[in-house]
């Protein structure tokens, strides 16, 4: 049996079951969650980047009318188990294990360190009584950068570690490193950064922790991107049994990586709960979310390419020096992925790849959508530098570099086969759409009139989840499970651990289990968040269409099974000679025969059949991912840079995109749009910054500026025709791969805009102020 | 980022707000249509004891247009005066400006006055009223004073309003004959403040410039008229190369900050681009004016 | 203070302090939680509601500030249960993801559509840019508030 049997849903794009309740504002998203006795709670936070704790007075905040709770470091040294990070743990990359306290103790390690927990009637008070708190603070010589974080005169940021390496330097090769450098024609070499900046979805982290004391039950409402990840943390840290701990997520206002886990804040919010046996809510607010919550993307490559005269690009050997900030959570994680896929679909020889982690004085480097994005940005910034060297056009260069697909496929230096990628056609496809010789004469023209217009291409593959692997399950955090059932009222019941937050897998999964089961739309219901019903799952890593699509399919085929079995007691025919059509089990092609599935469901749990009859109509249904596949593009930017002012305008943007078949190509198309706009915000717009003492300078949303709707064109998406790799299921994931690959098509177009002032770029920020120095360089330069 | 505790009191006549004001001082802050206010109170950088709030005050709103003037009222709302025909002929310069500031559910509160008395060098009001020479009128306890534009801006966030003197108004004066404008601005995405922005205008008699203004918006800590090129332009006739060189007098004797969003040296980069922009564009539109 | 408004058609009264944001009120007070906070600086515009005919950001105004107004919020749009012409659009073009920006350009368009109805596609970018969203790259929102145009010329 191939394919899903009846695609009435599937590869439609069907109008989200969540749009109702998001249109009319009954949604429920963590912060109206209200209990009968909640309290609220806020945070003391360091003013310094690095400093010693000598003192903390909460003797007038908790004199305060309306605050009834001030808990210190101390305090919850007390109520608490030491631990890590819940994704440190799970990924943390081997690397030495940093001791810190939950809230601060002894120290503080950025600006924005939490050291006091208050809880009040209301946040207005909490907050009132936060400035109550005095803490005496010794300032201590901050880490501000990665290259000080290096030097060994640098303050060691946790004193346990002795020096401030957290991921220690490591290099691998793949193929012939030396030889291929010594051979090749021309070796260039470039350093490239990328600088910080963060998710910022519109709601920040939050949860309320509802502890009860006679049951002793902790009750965690929580906007996280997986349930059981976060019950894991909160059951660990306070040394609960996991059965005690119970976490539901609502409605969740975006993520991108942000709300995995448990924080230090959700962490002491919980324990506040069952220190007082009531309910505490704790919401960041903005400036919280900006400087606290975390950042990403703090890198530096120094690489090495080897090249031919021809532009066959032979070997990259990169050596990566990351920013961790402070408190570790995901960047030791990102190198080994990064290195995996710095080949990118092209067939390059020979890679060496090494990496050092720093911890400094600034937020956690945590997982924003696509964390190893950086290995694209690299690799298709290289390209284009290599071009402009040996006079090569940029899609010449990739064209001539990406791997055809054979068979058996072409394999990565560094190990995956690069099975069913459509890069060149992608490459082929954005080409053809943009009409780049008819671009080159326009952009010539209006050279001419002094205005400067570049066109950018970039190309990418993700794992999502990746082709099957000799080990095991494909995808990264292995087999995803689900169980399915069918009620009495016809509905069949998905129980999923994935966790949308704007996915719409409420909706993406039921088209699914309808086709694959045979009952319309409107009878199938996804349920997600709650712990105590759904099995473990994360959403994440762009898993969710392969694994959770998958088993959705193939859970579902069971579950008919079952039905189909049993309904031939009822029927007295050959289940072989039943099917389900339009919610009903019937000889197939005799409707007369028809009985609504509820009904079947009614029998089942009649009680009136043999014990050797099967009537629990209900899977546990798990899924590995079947030959899995890749996901990719290639993406192309024309942009136009005012030279007087440095304002670069994005005039057209262009992606050719294959993620396998598409469960609902609206939802495909808004996960692509909002990725490429983030990353066009990431070059434009949005920065982490941190001064040269470590404050934190992006604190609003005047400082962090977000793309709006001036700021990102119509995307035109073309769809390619996919290779199929698996009989059943050939969804691939969706979710990062614009975020990915969109810095460096824009990026790109930019330095081609600027070519006439011989301006090369090797970073990832270009803001007004600094593409007027870019020209003013370049024109010294030339 | 909740507000800290504080006092209300919403006085329904100016006397009331002028006699608040004389008791409180420095501690309190008026609160008009809250845009800037609110913000300043959730991040906690202000404390004030009392807020002063002078929207229920109906004298206090409204454009008219007497005498080669339009006088608007301390609490009329942005939206209001960007909707009003009389200031739109009357005071061309500053109906170019008002779009500009932030977006439209932040005009439906704001006001002329607050804006004006708030005072923040980037903000585009500020840069008009300094470029037109327009006039605050206050009340205090002693009565009501005129300030010019000139005298009225005093440092960054500073006024020369003292704490128990209420503005009531805020006047322009009518673009005369021959007058071109332009409001020109570098932000980095629509709505936001300039990193540079200038209020242009250009009154040509016959071919020969007869009155030149250029005030820049995030130029210094106050709006910065550039007198040098103004009295350099005066008497030339416009052309491509007098614009260029009043657009290097502009910009060459300013210490702009640097922040985040700009460097000193781009931001006087960009302040020279806007000059040559904006006389460019006020030449051009200077002739339909009659 | 004690103050009396009209939110969605009823009058309802409160007691807030006079620093409680009007935002606040009508989410913890009225429990109408259908407005949402994402900046609490007047920035991303998640908390617009229509006050007295006119979109605003109810994180900059206090709710003693709307004492004796006209109040709409997200919820007031549909109190039937029925969606109106521009949310049904919206949900047509699968405008939204997460869905937390989203009351607040609700309540932005609905105000800018009543006043522009034959707005074409850059002025209603330029009216909604002040408004942020963070998972859709906006084209889904603008192609469905040019949707809900289109309908509402043609009915």
């Amino acid at each position: 049996m191939t394919g899903i049997v009846a695609e009435r849903y599937t590869g439609a794009s069907i109008k989200r079951s969540e749009d109702p309740r998001i249109l009319t504002g009954t949604g429920q998203y963590v912060d109206d969650v209200k209990l009968p006795g909640m309290l609220h709670a806020a945070f003391v936070r360091s003013p310094l980047a690095h400093g010693r704790v000598l003192s903390v007075d909460v003797f007038a905040a908790r004199e305060l009318p309306g605050v009834v709770a001030v808990l210190t470091g101390a305090d919850l040294e007390a109520m608490t188990i030491p631990g890590q990070d819940p994704l440190f743990a799970m990924m943390g990359g081997g690397g030495p294990m940093p001791e810190y306290s939950l809230l601060a103790t002894d120290k503080v390690r950025f600006m924005g360190d939490p050291v006091a927990i208050v809880v009040a009637e209301s946040r207005y008070l909490a907050e009132d009584g936060c400035e109550l708190v005095e803490v005496d603070y010794d300032d201590l010589p901050p880490v501000a950068s990665a290259v000080f974080a290096l030097d060994a005169a640098s303050p060691a940021v946790f004193a346990n570690l002795g020096d401030n390496i957290i991921g220690p330097h490591k290099r691998n090769e793949f193929g012939d490193v030396a030889g291929t450098f010594a051979a090749a024609d021309r070796v260039a070499e470039f350093r490239i950064d990328v600088h910080r900046h963060q998710n910022v979805p519109m709601e920040g982290r939050g949860c309320v922790a509802s502890f009860d004391a006679d049951s002793g039950f902790m009750t965690m409402y929580a906007a996280t991107q997986s349930v059981h990840i976060t019950k894991m943390g909160v059951a660990m840290r306070l040394g609960m049994e996991p059965d005690k701990v119970r976490v539901l997520a609502g409605d969740i206002g975006g993520s991108f990586g942000l709300k995995i886990g448990a924080s230090r804040e959700e962490l002491a919010t919980a324990a506040a709960s069952r220190a007082l046996g009531r309910p505490v809510k704790w919401v960041e607010d903005r400036s919280e979310n900006l400087a606290a919550s975390g950042q990403a993307r703090e890198e530096s490559f120094d690489v090495r390419a080897a090249v031919s005269n021809d532009g066959d690009l032979l070997g990259l050997d990169v050596k990566m020096l990351l920013d961790n900030g402070a408190y570790p959570v995901m960047g030791t994680m990102v190198p080994g992925i990064m290195e995996m896929m710095l080949p990118g679909p092209y067939r390059l020889a020979a890679l060496g790849f090494e990496s050092t982690a720093v911890t400094t004085n600034k937020a956690s480097y945590i997982a924003y959508r696509g964390p190893w994005a950086s290995e694209t940005f690299v690799r298709e910034r290289v390209l284009d530098l290599l071009a402009k060297d040996l006079g090569l056009d940029p899609l010449e260069i990739r064209l001539r570099n990406v791997a055809p697909r054979t068979d058996p496929p072409v394999m990565m230096v560094t190990g995956r086969p690069l099975v069913g990628v459509t890069s060149k056609e992608s490459l082929e496809r954005v080409a053809q759409i943009v009409d780049i010789p008819a671009f080159r004469r326009r952009q010539a023209e209006e050279r001419a009139r002094g205005r400067y217009l570049g066109i950018g291409l970039a190309t990418f593959i993700e794992a999502a989840p990746g082709p099957r692997s000799p080990e095991g399950p494909s995808g990264p955090m292995g087999m995803e499970f689900m169980r399915l059932m069918l009620t009495e009222d016809g509905v069949v019941t998905l129980f999923t651990g994935q966790m949308p937050h704007g996915q719409g897998h409420q909706t993406t999964l039921a088209q699914i289990a309808a086709d694959e089961f045979g009952v319309p739309f409107e009878q199938v219901r996804v349920v997600v968040g709650d712990s105590a019903v759904v099995p473990f799952g994360l959403t994440g890593g762009s898993r969710s269409a392969t694994m959770t699509g998958g088993v959705a399919l193939h859970g579902a085929r069971q579950l008919k099974g079952k039905v189909l079995d049993f309904a031939s007691h009822l029927i007295e025919v050959s289940a072989r000679d039943l099917e389900i059509f339009d919610g009903k089990v019937q000889v197939r092609g005799d409707p007369a025969s028809a009985i609504p599935v509820g009904e079947v469901a009614r029998q089942a749990a009649s009680g009136q059949f043999a014990d050797d009859v099967d009537t629990n109509l209900e899977v546990e249904a798990s899924f590995d991912g079947g030959e899995g596949g890749w996901s990719g593009g290639s993406h192309c930017a024309i942009v136009e840079v005012d030279i007087e002012t440095g304002i670069v305008k994005v005039e057209r943007y262009v992606a050719a995109e294959d993620c396998g078949a598409l469960i609902n190509p609206a939802v495909v198309e808004g996960q692509i749009r909002g990725g490429i706009a983030q990353g066009i915000g990431a070059v434009l717009l949005e920065r982490s910054a941190y001064d040269q003492d470590g404050n934190y300078q992006s604190a609003t949303f005047m400082d962090y500026l977000l793309p709006t709707a001036c700021d990102i064109p119509r995307i035109e998406i073309a769809h390619l025709q996919t290779v199929p790799l698996d009989a059943d299921v050939n969804f691939r994931g969706v979710g990062e791969g614009g975020m990915i690959v969109a810095p460096p098509t824009v990026v790109n177009a930019i330095e081609d805009a600027l070519a006439p002032f011989g301006v090369r770029i090797y970073e990832q920020h270009l803001p007004p102020a600094r593409i007027l120095e870019l020209i003013a360089a370049g024109d010294q330069a030339q | 980022m909740k507000l800290p505790p504080v006092e209300y009191v919403a006085p329904s006549t100016v006397s009331e707000a002028v006699a608040l004001l004389a008791e409180h001082q420095d501690e309190a802050s008026v609160l008009a249509g809250g845009q800037s206010l609110i913000p300043l109170l959730a991040l906690r950088l202000a404390h004030p004891a009392v807020l002063i709030d002078i929207n229920g005050i109906a004298e206090l709103s409204g454009v008219s247009a007497p005498n080669g003037w339009v006088a608007i009222g301390a609490t009329t709302r942005e939206y209001v005066a960007e909707e009003s025909a009389t200031l739109a002929a009357a005071v061309p310069l500053l109906a170019a400006a008002l779009p500009l500031i932030g977006h439209e559910a932040i005009r439906s509160r704001g006001t002329i006055g607050g804006s004006l008395a708030h005072a923040d060098p980037a903000a585009e009001l500020p840069a008009v009223a300094r470029a037109l020479d327009a006039e605050f009128v206050v009340r205090g306890p002693a009565g009501e004073r005129v300030i010019p534009a000139a005298d009225w801006f005093e440092g960054y966030l500073t006024t020369s309003r003292r704490p128990d003197e209420l503005l009531v108004q805020v006047r322009f004066p009518v673009a005369g004959p021959g007058t071109g404008f332009s409001f020109q601005e570098v932000a980095r995405r629509h709505g936001d403040f300039a990193i540079v922005g200038l209020a242009a205008s250009l009154t040509l008699s016959g071919a020969a410039i007869s009155d030149a203004r250029l005030a820049f918006a995030g130029m210094s800590d106050v709006p910065l008229r550039a007198t040098d090129a103004e009295d350099f332009l005066v008497g030339q006739r416009p052309s491509a190369s007098l614009f260029d060189e009043a657009a290097r007098l502009a910009a060459d004797n300013t210490d702009p900050p640097a922040d985040l969003h700009g460097s000193s040296d781009y931001r006087k980069k960009v302040a020279a681009a806007l000059v040559r922009r904006g006389l460019r564009a006020a030449a051009d539109n200077a002739g339909e004016r009659q | 203070m004690d103050i009396t408004l009209r939110i969605n058609g009823e009058t309802r009264t409160g007691s807030p302090e006079a620093r409680k944001t009007l935002a606040d009120f009508l989410r913890d007070d009225l429990e109408l939680t259908g407005t949402h906070v994402g900046c609490e600086h007047g920035v991303c515009g998640a908390c617009t509601v229509i006050v007295d005919g006119r979109a605003v950001r109810s994180c900059l105004m206090l709710a003693v500030q709307a004492a004796g107004s006209e109040v709409t919020t997200i919820e007031g749009l549909a109190p039937d249960g029925e969606l109106g012409t521009l949310q049904q659009a919206l949900w047509d073009s699968h405008s939204f993801q997460c869905g937390f920006c989203t009351p607040g350009f609700v309540m932005q368009a609905t105000a800018f559509l009543r006043a522009h109805p034959d707005a074409g596609e850059p002025e209603i970018r330029e009216a909604l840019s002040g408004n942020i969203c963070r998972c859709t790259g906006y084209q889904s929102i603008i192609d469905g508030v040019l949707l809900a145009a289109e309908r509402a010329r043609q009915s």
